[in-house]
């Protein structure tokens, strides 16, 4: 509230300034992994007709299904982009 | 759990939103409450229960069924002549249980037969289709008559399978929109 408070912690807020962007960076990515993985097992999973509200069996055998393979998709495509990126620079 | 929408639901552990109405210090309670809830649901979606349930159906049918049809037996008059009137009933009454206990096990065996295939084969496909119970019914048609050789085995399974087709032809039938 005082310019004495304000002056006496401008330091400490700019290091907690970085952190909130990478915390707001993080949760973007976060909300948006989510958001496309909810979307894609949807449209693959769950039948356009709609009898009842539950998912069936099927349908939640599918999405757990679904669920593993976004992440291991996810993990060896990182993999991968780790090798080239790694042979890249090494090579150039 | 609530959680503001638009928002993923992800949150540090023991920071997730309490339902409106709950303290901090029933938090712990509610997470058990809410992984028992999680295993209670599993195992009613599980293929085993199913395949209980379906066997205890049957057998409450086939029961029915042969209680009902008992009354349409007739037998010789002169079977059961040098016992008294309890004896008779009594005998009677026991035939009747010894073939709801038949025909009961007989239902009991195919219903539980039939969703448990089709349960294992929903959820080795992951889909939910018409193909499921064709395929459950052809399997336990054979099932039901493989002691009677190929040829019989086969055509009881194309005749369950055709018998389940009309079934969940039914079932899952369009129904007209209600206002």
């Amino acid at each position: 509230m005082s310019f004495l408070g304000r002056s006496g912690s401008s330091s400490s807020n700019g290091v907690n300034q970085e952190r909130m962007d990478m915390a707001i960076q993080e949760l973007d990515m976060i909300t948006d992994v989510f958001n496309r993985l909810v979307s894609s097992c949807h449209s693959k999973c769950v039948s356009p007709r709609y009898a009842e509200g539950d998912l069936n069996k099927g349908e939640s055998v599918c999405i757990d299904r679904c669920v593993a393979k976004f992440f291991e998709v996810n993990k060896k495509v990182g993999e991968k982009l780790q090798n080239m990126g790694a042979g890249a620079a090494g090579g150039s | 759990m609530n959680s503001p929408p638009l928002v993923a639901p992800i949150f540090p552990a023991g920071k997730e939103p309490l339902p409106p109405g709950f303290s901090e210090e029933e938090r712990e309670q509610l997470m058990q409450a809410k992984k028992y809830q999680a295993w209670t649901n599993m195992g009613m979606e599980s293929c085993v229960t199913k395949s209980v349930f379906a066997g205890g159906g049957g057998f409450v049918i086939g029961a029915f069924f042969s209680l009902m049809s008992s009354s349409f037996a007739y037998e010789d008059p002169l079977l059961r002549q040098n016992l008294s009137t309890r004896q008779k009933a009594s005998e009677i009454f026991k035939e009747m249980g010894r073939g709801m206990w038949k025909s009961g096990k007989g239902f009991g065996k195919v219903g539980a037969l039939f969703a448990g295939i089709e349960c294992v084969i929903e959820s080795y496909r992951a889909r939910n289709d018409m193909v499921n119970p064709i395929a459950a019914g052809f399997v336990t048609g054979g099932i039901l008559a493989r002691n009677a050789g190929p040829k019989a085995a086969f055509g009881g399974g194309i005749a369950f399978a055709a018998f389940s087709a009309a079934i969940d032809l039914f079932l899952r039938r369009e129904t007209p929109e209600e206002d």
